[in-house]
């Protein structure tokens, strides 16, 4: 069963076209990577499946709501890991995790258990702002899952994370709808079961595993 | 869910302790109120006579422009840290996000005040009473209010700096005239002391509901 489908994703900054009457449905506990060239729409699409952005036409529905209408109800089931990290660079590890946990509605103690799963867990006091490129993607993954979403949008998330990137991507993935955009299309293959190429804001193609349109 | 009173709360103890930590607004905003005493005192031929009508003058022009620069930075800190999606990317309300915004901001501005009303006693020897207080701390809730609605506003435009005071200023302007009218009379001038405040409590209550009410909008994309 479906828990994402979209109908003709279009979206235009100004006069330039970014997405393209871009179709797309997920099943529930499928992984999909999002593959393109820079400036392909990857970003775009993923803001827009993330409800951080509306499409100019097209239709969303995210686990049986209206994804344009019903956000803020969505937000409550959707992770979004957007291409910065996002941290307040003078709140520590864990009062970056904290603040979230009570905007999120969850209890604190969440915090120290994400920031174990992220491998963050001696860095903890660590002001967000000091810690290296890296650890602050592992911060922000561990802010985007500590809802316990059922849809994770990540935008390239392996981006500066070190060789265990694919390990800590297939923890936070596990048990959980997933798309992802990411250059890396070797992960892409570990980790998803399936790829949507985008070129120049257009679908070119999907494929199962080992079958990536290039 | 989320409770919208311990977000509020979060927002505003997140803000303040960032600021505390770093030390960026407060100390740069206590400066710039003491400078712009200091010019005032040169600029002006100010003796115990005259000292009641125009030091109120001079009072607003320094909050006025303190406040442009503590509203401004509540939302751009956000944007340049590029956090603002992540916080408007949670199910908390907008409202919610904008009061704790605005209640810090309010905060480090009344900060701002504890040096800028002593320095102003101190400069052109004019009271300082619970009455010129009280005046000051109506005006900034009421001016903290549209301050953090435009901020939030212009926060992803390209020309912020120069928006926020166009957009700001002119509805600033009641405040200033109930403000004014209240510090000059406490500080000895001839007027109604009550009436102005009466004024300020209803500005207060005005724009603190209207922005509440189109924050929902401003942040929700």
């Amino acid at each position: 069963m479906s828990i994402l489908v979209a109908n003709g994703l279009t979206h235009w900054f100004g006069s330039e076209v970014a997405l393209e009457s871009v179709d797309l449905a997920i099943d529930a506990g499928e992984h999909m990577a999002v593959l393109g060239e820079n400036g392909a729409g990857k970003t775009t699409l993923l803001r827009i499946l993330a409800t951080a952005a509306r499409p100019t036409s097209g239709g969303l529905e995210i686990m049986g709501l209206d994804a344009l209408r019903e956000r803020r109800r969505l937000r409550q089931r959707i992770g979004y890991v957007a291409h910065a990290p996002g941290l307040y660079p003078a709140l520590s590890a864990a009062e970056n995790l904290e603040f979230f946990c009570t905007l999120q509605g969850v209890s604190r103690t969440r915090a120290a258990e994400t920031l174990a799963l992220v491998g963050l867990a001696s860095e903890a006091s660590r002001p967000a702002g000091l810690l290296s490129r890296g650890m602050q993607q592992r911060l922000a993954i561990g802010r985007a899952i500590l809802h316990d979403p059922k849809l994770l949008v990540l935008d390239e998330p392996d981006a500066s994370l070190g060789s265990d990137a694919a390990d800590l991507l297939a923890a936070v993935m596990s048990d959980r709808t997933v798309v992802m955009a990411t250059h890396d299309h070797a992960l892409a293959n570990r980790l998803c079961q399936r790829t949507l190429t985008l070129r120049h804001g257009r679908s070119v193609g999907t494929a199962t595993r080992l079958h990536v349109v290039r | 869910m989320t409770n919208s009173f311990a977000v509020a709360v979060a927002v505003a103890r997140k803000d303040l302790r960032a600021e505390w930590r770093t030390r960026e607004l407060v100390p740069a905003l206590a400066q710039f109120v003491i400078l712009a005493l200091v010019i005032a005192n040169f600029g002006f031929q100010i003796d115990s006579r005259n000292a009641p009508s125009i030091a109120p003058g001079i009072l607003w022009l320094a909050l006025v422009f303190a406040g442009l620069v503590a509203f401004g930075r509540a939302f751009a800190a956000e944007r340049e840290q590029a956090s603002l999606e992540a916080l408007l990317m949670t199910p908390a309300s907008p409202v919610a996000i904008f009061a704790g915004k605005a209640t810090a901001a309010t905060l480090l501005l009344i900060g701002c005040e504890a040096v800028l009303l002593p320095a102003l006693t101190l400069f052109f020897g004019t009271p300082l009473s619970v009455q010129v207080i009280a005046a000051v701390l109506l005006a900034t809730i009421g001016m903290a209010a549209l301050g953090c609605l435009f901020a939030a506003m212009v926060a992803r435009v390209r020309a912020r700096e120069l928006l926020l005071p166009l957009l700001t200023l002119p509805l600033w302007i009641p405040f200033i005239v109930a403000g004014g009218q209240a510090v000059q009379v406490a500080m000895g001038a001839s007027g109604s002391y009550d009436q102005a405040m009466a004024l300020l409590v209803d500005f207060d209550i005005l724009f603190v509901v209207l922005t509440s009410l189109a924050a929902r909008f401003v942040l929700d994309d």
